[in-house]
Order: C-alpha cells, then structure tokens, then sequence
C-alpha cells in the first residue's frame, strides 16, 4: 500500500513536471524526478528490495510515457537506482538538506552518464559532447536542488502509511529503512 | 532459508531490470510502438497535464499581469510626457511645413513676376462682425513701401497699400468698396473700373462701365488693364460671376468674384516697380529698376 501511494504521487509529481516545467524558462534542463523518487525506494525498501525495484520501474516507465522519452529508458535507470541505492542503504543515511542536496546531484549524475551510455549505444548521440556534459552538470544542480523537497515529500507519504507514532516519526525524518 | 530469500529477492529484482531493458531495446527499435496500457496511461494523464498546465499557466499569467501593472503608472506617466513632446512637435513641424509651402509658393511668384517685389506677411485683419474683412495688415512699414504699391498673391492681384505707419501697412483689398481698379475681360477686351461690393457673406466686386457692345460671360477672366498707373497690367482679378443682359442702358452690369481668397492670406507680395515693357530681345528674368525711390529687400 506504501509502495502504490508512492506510485501515484510519483504519477503525479511527473505529471506536473511535464504540464508545468515547459513554462519556465529553463525548461530544457529537467530533472530526474523518477530516479530520485527510485533512490529514495531504494535507500527505504524493507526486508525484499524486489518490490521497490518494480515500483521504481513502474515509476520509471510512467516517466518515459510522460516525458517522451524511448519507453524503458528511464524505467531502466530507475530500477537500477533503486537497485543500487538499496544495496548501499545499510551504510548510508540520508538526513539534512546538504547531504540529500548532495546525494541527489551524485544519483543525478549517475542516471544522466548512464543515460549518454545507452543514447551512445543506440546511436542516439549528437556528435558534440560538451553540450551534452554541459547540459548534464546543470541537470545535476538542478535535481540536487529539488532533492530535498522531492525526500521529504516521499517522507510525508511514508509518514501517513505508518503503523505506529514511533514509526511515522522515524519516516517523517528520514530514519526508516 | 533467509538467505535463499534474500537470493530469491534479488534474482526477482534482477528479472524485473530485465523487462525495461527489453522494453528499451524494442522501443528504440519501433518508436512509434504503443501498446493498451502506454495508451490508457496516455488518455487518463493528457487531460490532467492539460488542466495542470491551465492552471500554472494562468498563474503565470497573473503573475506577469501583475509586475506588469506595478510598472504601468510609471510607464503611462512617462508616455503621457512623451505624447505631449511628440504633438508639440508635430504642431511645430506642420507649422514648418506650412510655412514652408508659403514660401515655396511666395517664391513661385516672385520668379513669375518680373516685377521688383518685396515679401510681407499678413499679420492682422480687420474684424467685424457684419461684413467680411475688406483690410489687411502687412509687416512693411513707410520705409520700405509707399501708399498705392499693389499687392499680390499666387492666385491674383489682392490690392493696394492703403495706410503705412511705422513698420506696418494696411492694404485695401479689391473687394473693398474703396477700391476701384481698372480692369478688361480678358476674353473679350472689353474694359470697366472694377469696385468691391460691401457684402456681408461673400467677397464680390462689380465693373462699372462696361460696354453692352461686348458681351461677358459667366467665368471670364478679369486681368488689369494697366491704365491709371496704379497697377500693372495683366494682374488676374477675378473671373465673372454672373451677368446682368436684361439691364438696359449704355453698360453692362456684372459681378466678379476675385481669384485671392482673402480670408486665408498669408504672405503676400508688393510690387515696388512695375514690370519693364514686354521686349523679346531682353532676357526674360530681366527685372526693372526700383520706382518710388524703394530698394527691394
């Protein structure tokens, strides 16, 4: 029931992004909403990673459905973060507005090289990289930024789906896991 | 048993990066492919982004309607300082231009009339309320002019000095009853002594003397004759405006109405000699020397 209400706000946070984002003026640099929300899936994800995998790819696809991209682009990067963010969520804790700043800009960083790589393997790629690298860094900023509103409100959605008061404090402030 | 579920876990999760994988390859191969679900997906979400960005949108709107009234009374205050810059302007632009048409027109003339002239502007009028104005006021004084110098414009001949005091001079118009110029109807030849009638809502002049013999008609031309001396022949008057044929006695009765309109007179021209007698053998431009003993200026 977690996983499905942070399905739909995820469906939601994209579906404002793609209505909203064009309006302003930096709108070609877009951030990676789904891969921070597969972060936070996998950095949260209980005993079985396996559900929050798929709900990170659910994510994922909903955001190439939304976004345009080629279907399965970001669903993979999205699993794969989240993949990735819970096998390192033993050691890592995630809390306060600079580290989850941080945290946010190095997933972003990673999805985006990881992004060039399939776009190069499919022949996708424009022949002048420094744009592409440019255009990276400033996703990066951008994503690091919204990071930590994009945690705290998958905190607040944890927070209403807690069982008891011990745990939603625990969810509200990033402690579970 | 925790550890072959753990095992368990990741081979699933494993499976589950599979499928966008495939999903990736197959998209990148057929783009345009969609199946039910991308479809549904589709439907349910373009109207929520079409109502999410109205709403930003109009937001944004607000927003910018906003700044932007913050800033309209300045700018409205600063256009308001312009328009009246630009009429001013405009004003004294038209007042140039018409100036200039003036001139343009004034040394039309002055290059027509072989004549020494000297330019004048029209500065007064005299104003009544019952009849239509007879005088003007020019800005030549007794220095420069002499009473009974003709005037003229670029439509005719508009009259004569009257009074000169000072730096100004009063010009009898021609169609002042005052006035009487020798005149002949350049159609027929025939000659009279042209007279302004006193009217109160036209400028009109009647030719006194004027033969039955030779018969007038409506829209002849009137010139000076160039008898008497007071002005120089072949000045355009006027043109006949009616003819009275049923009058009985020696001379006809007709009405002239004068080319100049005298109501919107500017500048006008005095003639300080009369033109040198026609001769072909002389240049054409060739003007005449100073009479009254007045230098052109």
């Amino acid at each position: 029931m977690r996983l499905a209400a942070q399905i739909v706000v995820a469906y939601f946070l994209l579906l404002l992004l793609s209505a909203v984002w064009r309006l302003f003026p930096w709108s070609e640099l877009v951030p990676d909403i789904a891969v921070l929300i597969a972060a936070y899936l996998g950095l949260t994800a209980r005993e079985q990673a396996a559900p929050s995998v798929a709900s990170a790819v659910f994510i994922g696809y909903l955001a190439d459905l939304l976004f345009g991209t080629p279907v399965g682009l970001i669903a993979l990067i999205s699993g794969l973060t989240c993949t990735a963010c819970h096998l390192i969520q033993g050691r890592l804790l995630v809390r306060g507005s600079v580290f989850t700043t941080v945290f946010s800009g190095l997933v972003a960083l990673a999805a985006g090289l990881f992004t060039i790589l399939v776009r190069s393997f499919a022949g996708l790629l424009p022949p002048g990289w420094a744009g592409e690298l440019g255009t990276l860094a400033l996703s990066v900023v951008i994503t690091g930024l919204l990071g930590p509103i994009v945690f705290r409100t998958c905190r607040f959605v944890d927070s209403r789906f807690a069982r008891t008061r011990r745990e939603r404090d625990a969810a509200a402030s990033g402690m579970i896991g | 048993m925790l550890l072959k579920r753990k095992h368990l876990d990741y081979a699933l999760a494993g499976l589950l990066l599979l499928l966008p994988a495939v999903l990736l390859r197959s998209s990148l191969r057929e783009p345009a492919d969609q199946n039910g679900f991308d479809r549904a997906v589709l439907r349910i979400s373009s109207p929520l982004q079409a109502a999410a960005s109205w709403v930003v949108g109009g937001l944004g709107d607000l927003f910018s309607d906003y700044v932007w009234l913050v800033n309209v009374e300045d700018e409205n205050d600063e256009l308001r300082a312009t328009n009246i810059r630009l009429r001013e302007e405009l004003g004294q632009l038209r007042g140039a231009a018409a100036d200039l048409a003036i001139l343009e027109e004034l040394v039309d003339l002055k290059r027509s009339t072989q004549a020494e002239t000297a330019a004048a502007h029209v500065i007064a009028s005299s104003i009544n309320s019952h009849f239509r104005v007879n005088r003007i006021r020019i800005d030549r004084g007794d220095t420069q002019v002499e009473v009974g110098m003709p005037v003229i414009s670029a439509e005719g001949l508009v009259g004569r000095i009257l009074h000169s005091y000072g730096t100004h001079s009063d010009v009898l118009l021609v169609a002042d009853p005052q006035s009487s110029v020798d005149v002949v109807i350049e159609e027929t030849g025939g000659r009279g002594l042209l007279k302004g009638v006193a009217s109160d809502d036209a400028y009109f002049c009647e030719i006194e003397y004027l033969e039955q013999g030779k018969a007038v008609r409506v829209g002849d031309k009137v010139k000076t004759s160039g008898l008497g001396k007071h002005f120089p022949e072949g000045l355009l008057v006027g043109e006949i405006a009616s003819v009275d044929s049923a009058r009985h006695g020696l001379y006809q009765k007709v009405t002239v109405k004068p080319a100049v309109d005298f109501s919107s007179l500017d500048t006008v021209l005095i003639l300080l000699a009369p033109p040198p007698p026609s001769d072909p053998a002389r240049a054409q431009n060739q003007q005449s020397k100073s009479a009254h003993g007045v230098e052109p200026f």
